[in-house]
């Protein structure tokens, strides 16, 4: 039987290197190139009849800008306006990214921790450098709360740096540990259906359940890909909304 | 000197580059790992990275030049069509209104004139009738008049020759029953006061 972890290794497609470093073209690149793809022929040939009544497929484009849209509107305000195409980019990516891996035989990209932590860190140090940009050193005020007691300013002071440092590591490990789980879990319930298929006798036909528990947690592994590129793209609009509007 | 456009693109790559800074310093300290989760052996980070940051960027370009703006665009047409269908909607309501308005005043207005002219002409054939009227019984009040003094003339003659006639008449049965020759003027005395007690009788 294969370890269910075996879905997330990286094989090569293509070797290529660039000063050194190995950036061999592998299937977590090809999965990368084709959310890209994907994303892009979905919104561009959905938006084609540019109508003034939409049809569904415009209807479903313009769905997901105005849901971003909003998103950037009442988390970050008029100032996010300039991000926008930022954050619409992150959202369309993730969810894509997610929803590929959906496919069978496919290659889940935000499953590697390497790639959810790029962005995240990308996110993080992108946001801080917004923020110090544009309040100087009074970003570092940040860091204090209003009205908290003098006395405990020590205390406060370490809890709010340590828990600002976590952020891109929990913004990653979020997304990274759902997709992980969900696509682990399935590889399990899998394995499982099929090694009961192959005992014979009864518990053959108890291979059903481990089955049937595949079913709902192909579902729920749906509503997971789509839920989990909401989060990291509401959690990116608040962390921008601190760094421009600050406590 | 720079334009502002490119001094905030500049500014935008600088903080995309040092963003980064992070995971490129991840990859540049890439080790191999035996077993475990595929997504700890480090040797696969660089690869990751490099595309990640070359799909992402791609997609950025692709996203903010061509999607969002079409999108962005329709929303506008439409929130302007709406806009303008609904503002033609209301001058084409107020214009109906006036209409309405104005053909309700030259309804009224042909009213009230019609009214005032079936006035008029019921004034002026009530005067015509009146003037007729008057008219007419003046001619006939005339006639009448005439008839009557014509009447009256007839009256008198034909009273006077039945004075004639009577003494006529009484000469004759006189001469014949007594025969004597009685003259008319004994006659004329004697009917003539016998009329004048018969004529008031007959004039009632």
């Amino acid at each position: 039987m294969h370890s269910p972890v075996k879905q997330f290794t990286i094989e090569v497609l293509y070797e290529l290197s660039l000063f050194g470093f190995d950036i061999s073209f592998t299937n977590s690149a090809l999965f990368m190139v084709l959310a890209v793809i994907v994303s892009t022929l979905f919104l561009a040939v959905a938006m084609r009849p540019a109508a003034v009544v939409p049809g569904r497929l415009q209807s479903a484009a313009e769905m997901m800008y105005e849901f971003v849209a909003d998103m950037v509107r009442s988390n970050v305000g008029s100032e996010g306006r300039p991000y926008f195409p930022f954050i619409f980019t992150l959202f369309v990516f993730v969810l894509f990214s997610n929803l590929l891996g959906m496919l069978p035989y496919s290659y889940t990209t935000t499953s590697q921790i390497i790639v959810t932590f790029a962005m995240a860190s990308f996110i993080f140090v992108a946001v801080t450098l917004i923020g110090l940009i544009k309040h100087g050193l009074h970003f570092f005020s940040f860091f204090v709360p209003a009205g908290a007691p003098k006395p405990l300013y020590p205390l406060i002071i370490l809890i709010e740096v340590v828990s600002y440092f976590v952020r891109p590591v929990s913004l990653s490990v979020r997304l990274f540990a759902n997709m992980l789980a969900g696509h682990t879990m399935l590889k399990v319930f899998a394995g499982l259906a099929v090694m009961m298929a192959g005992a014979g006798g009864v518990t053959a036909a108890g291979s059903l359940l481990p089955l049937l528990a595949i079913i709902g947690l192909t579902g729920l592994e749906f509503l997971v890909a789509a839920l989990q590129a909401y989060v990291f793209t509401i959690l990116t609009c608040m962390y921008l909304n601190d760094a421009l509007h600050l406590h | 000197m720079y334009s502002v456009k490119y001094q905030s693109f500049v500014k935008s790559a600088v903080i995309a580059a040092v963003s980064f800074a992070p995971s490129v310093v991840l990859a540049a300290g890439g080790k191999e790992s035996k077993g475990g989760l595929p997504q700890l052996d480090l040797t696969t980070w660089p690869t990751q990275i490099f595309w990640l940051i070359v799909t992402f960027a791609i997609a950025y370009v692709l996203m903010s030049r061509l999607v969002t703006p079409k999108i962005g665009s329709v929303l506008e047409n439409r929130a302007s069509k709406i806009a303008s269908d609904l503002e033609s909607a209301k001058a084409a309501d107020a214009e109906a209104k006036a209409t309405f308005d104005s053909y309700e005043k030259a309804l009224s207005d042909a009213r009230n004139e019609a009214a005032a002219q079936a006035a008029a002409a019921m004034a002026e054939a009530k005067a015509n009738a009146q003037a007729s009227e008057e008219a007419l019984a003046k001619k006939l009040g005339t006639k009448i008049k005439k008839a009557e003094a014509k009447l009256a003339d007839m009256r008198s003659e034909a009273m006077e020759n039945l004075e004639d006639i009577a003494a006529d008449a009484a000469s004759q049965a006189v001469q014949q029953l007594a025969g004597i020759k009685a003259t008319k003027a004994v006659l004329g005395k004697h009917i003539k006061n016998a009329a004048k007690t018969v004529a008031p009788q007959e004039a009632n």
